[in-house]
């Protein structure tokens, strides 16, 4: 049992069709199934692939002093072939930066998402499952979490927690980096768990009701188990889509924060803080133009990609 | 009915404080918002600043402090010198009785900041969204009832590349081709910036940019949900049988499906109207505007919580109080629903 045949009375005609042909095989892998005949989706996973490939091969290619070298005397130049993005106002390549910038957001998206994860499955969990009292209290304190706007709540997080005295830059793997990256994975990961810890909240109200769990505990099944084992799967397929929709809202909101200037600092590039860098620069286009469009391809590739595997893991949405 | 109303507005009473309490929290960790005065022409001396804090409340301690806030302290005495020589009786009255208190920088009425910068806002974003909904009413419905024909993939696919892309992209492309690059052509540019001089054509002129840049973002998620509940509707019996009895598809559409579809965006709209008085941030940052989002920018980054907490505490009442006129509205315009 999980959440695709608790479905069975609203599906359609042509979805029943199609899951009695594919009678016998996971549900797993019928929605991967599902997933492969998606066009869009595949468009996405292709326009992810390629921002990996990009900021993959481009950090082999070119060496990292490179991002963060400065030159003030060839500043602003446009495009050319020894500079192909250009360079900015202190004379950085941009291409290096943008390579560079971007497995930084990236890694910033997808540890954001990691985070907001864990603790929307953890307290949807807790809160399904337990219900009483502490149920609505932490729904109380995700509502109220809700109300207050994220971009506003993000800032105000990360100021409290930038003081670089507190938080001085590191260096990992002959790299220095600066500890805003960690505090904003953990920033917009704090302030997003929300939507997911109702959905997770929900699924666990509808299953735990059912026989299966009444078995599992008549036969000595404790808790923990009963939650691990037979209530968590449930919640793999709404975690997974809202989790690939996830990474592109962090990416995005990694962007709008450091276009602010708010977000990751200095040394280390982020699309978000070249925008800001560009933002005073913009009868320069080539500043501006190529994190943006990196950051587009990418929230474009998660978006298409979340939106198939939505339908993938959804039959009733198939028409 | 009643009933219903009553004890939602109960329930939205401690949402409230708890929202206010989280937000008093971490507004309150900012840092120092003396700061200011360390840097001002007129520096005032350890003792003038240590008796301003006092005066302040910022050596109490947080919980205090939000009583503070909330209930205002001018039944109580305040120790100026922290030695109980000067003893002051407290000049606030609190939020509850409508006091947002004093801003740290201007020194004037936390509202009065926001009284200045609203109507800014309201002139971008009230035509900018009213735009976006005509707009995504009639491209979702048309997009839906031509499911999947060329003009229904172009729709969805363009929606999809909006709803991707970050404002500032599109803001700033807008600027570079029809500010920057238009001057060099010599075509009638349009100003990058600023609400302009004051006359109301000079103001339309210094809308039109980011106007288009709110409604090309909102609009492509508006229209897919349009387009989604839509279709959702038209693959109803009713509608087979509004068919089936002959009514022109223009009656079917415009009388069954589109009010039915209505509904979930009564929704939907019920939710994001708050969220037009935060203003744009991030566009009214590029285009000079000033509004609200600036001005929450501008407090930001002087640490002046007063008016950080009154324009967010303004924006999470107006949430909470439109959440429960939604469900309202919602029961209203839905005869099915019944409490």
């Amino acid at each position: 049992m999980s959440a695709v045949d608790t479905t069975t009375q609203n599906r359609n005609s042509s979805a029943i069709a199609t899951l009695q042909y594919e009678k016998g095989r996971s549900n797993l892998s019928r929605s991967l199934g599902r997933l492969r005949r998606h066009r869009m989706a595949l468009i996405g996973v292709g326009l992810i692939f390629f921002v990996f490939l990009f900021v993959l091969i481009g950090s082999l290619l070119i060496p990292e002093s490179q991002s963060t070298f400065n030159m003030p005397a060839r500043a602003l130049q446009p495009p050319s072939a020894e500079y192909p993005f250009g360079t900015d106002v202190i004379g950085r390549d941009l291409l290096a930066r943008v390579v560079y910038g971007g497995q930084i957001s990236l890694f910033v998206g997808v540890t954001a998402v990691i985070v907001q994860m864990f603790v929307g499955t953890l307290i949807g969990l807790v809160s399904g499952y337990m219900g009483g009292v502490l149920d609505s209290v932490l729904m109380r304190f995700a509502e109220a979490m809700l109300s207050i706007p994220q971009l506003f709540l993000a800032l105000i997080a990360l100021r409290i927690f930038s003081d670089p005295t507190e938080f001085p830059d590191f260096t990992f793997m002959g790299r220095q980096y600066s500890a805003t990256m960690i505090v904003i994975v953990f920033v917009i990961g704090l302030t997003s768990w929300m939507r997911v810890s109702r959905i997770v909240r929900s699924v666990v109200l509808s299953v735990k009701e059912q026989e299966y769990i009444t078995s599992a505990r008549s036969i000595g099944a404790g808790n923990m188990r009963i939650v691990l084992r037979h209530v968590l799967p449930n919640c793999f397929a709404p975690i997974m889509v809202s989790a690939t929709l996830g990474v592109g809202s962090a990416i995005l909101l990694e962007a709008y924060l450091g276009f602010l200037g708010l977000g990751v600092r200095n040394p280390t590039p982020t699309w978000g803080n070249i925008m800001g860098d560009a933002n005073s620069y913009i009868n320069q286009w080539y500043y501006w133009f190529f994190p943006a469009m990196f950051i587009m391809l990418t929230t474009l590739g998660i978006n298409f990609l979340g939106d198939g595997l939505r339908d993938a893991f959804d039959p009733r949405s198939l028409r | 009915m009643t009933t219903y109303i009553i004890r939602r507005l109960l329930q939205a009473i401690p949402l409230l404080f708890i929202i206010s309490f989280i937000l008093f929290a971490l507004t309150n960790s900012l840092g120092d918002p003396l700061a200011v005065f360390a840097e001002s022409r007129q520096r005032p001396t350890a003792q003038a600043r240590e008796e301003m804090r006092r005066r302040l409340g910022l050596d109490r301690p947080l919980l205090e402090q939000y009583v503070v806030w909330l209930i205002g302290n001018d039944w109580m005495l305040v120790d100026v010198q922290g030695n109980g020589m000067v003893m002051e009786p407290g000049t606030r009255q609190g939020v509850l009785r409508g006091d947002l208190g004093i801003s740290f920088v201007t020194r004037r009425p936390a509202w009065t900041r926001i009284e200045e910068r609203l109507p800014n806002t309201l002139t971008l974003m009230i035509p900018a969204y009213t735009i976006t909904l005509i707009l995504a009413v009639g491209i979702g419905v048309y997009s839906a009832i031509r499911q999947y024909t060329f003009v229904d993939n172009l729709i969805t696919g363009a929606s999809f590349f909006f709803y991707s892309m970050p404002i500032f992209f599109i803001a700033l492309m807008t600027i570079y081709i029809f500010g920057v690059q238009f001057t060099k052509w010599d075509l009638p540019a349009l100003p990058i910036g600023g609400t302009g001089d004051g006359s109301i054509g000079d103001l339309i002129v210094h809308m039109v940019m980011p106007i288009f840049c709110l409604v090309a973002i909102q609009l492509a998620a508006y229209v897919r949900f349009v387009r989604s509940s839509m279709l959702e509707v038209l693959g109803q019996d009713y509608i087979r049988t509004a068919h089936a009895k002959g009514l022109s598809e223009g009656r079917v559409v415009s009388r069954h499906a589109l009010k039915n579809a209505a509904l979930p965006l009564v929704t939907l709209v019920g939710l994001d109207l708050p969220f037009l008085l935060a203003g744009a941030v991030v566009t009214e940052r590029i285009f000079a505007w000033p509004g609200m989002g600036r001005l929450f920018i501008e407090s930001f980054e002087r640490a002046d919580v007063p008016v950080m907490m009154a324009i967010l505490m303004l924006l999470c009442v107006m949430v909470v109080v439109f959440q429960i006129l939604t469900d309202i509205v919602y029961t209203w315009f839905d005869p099915r629903i019944r409490f």
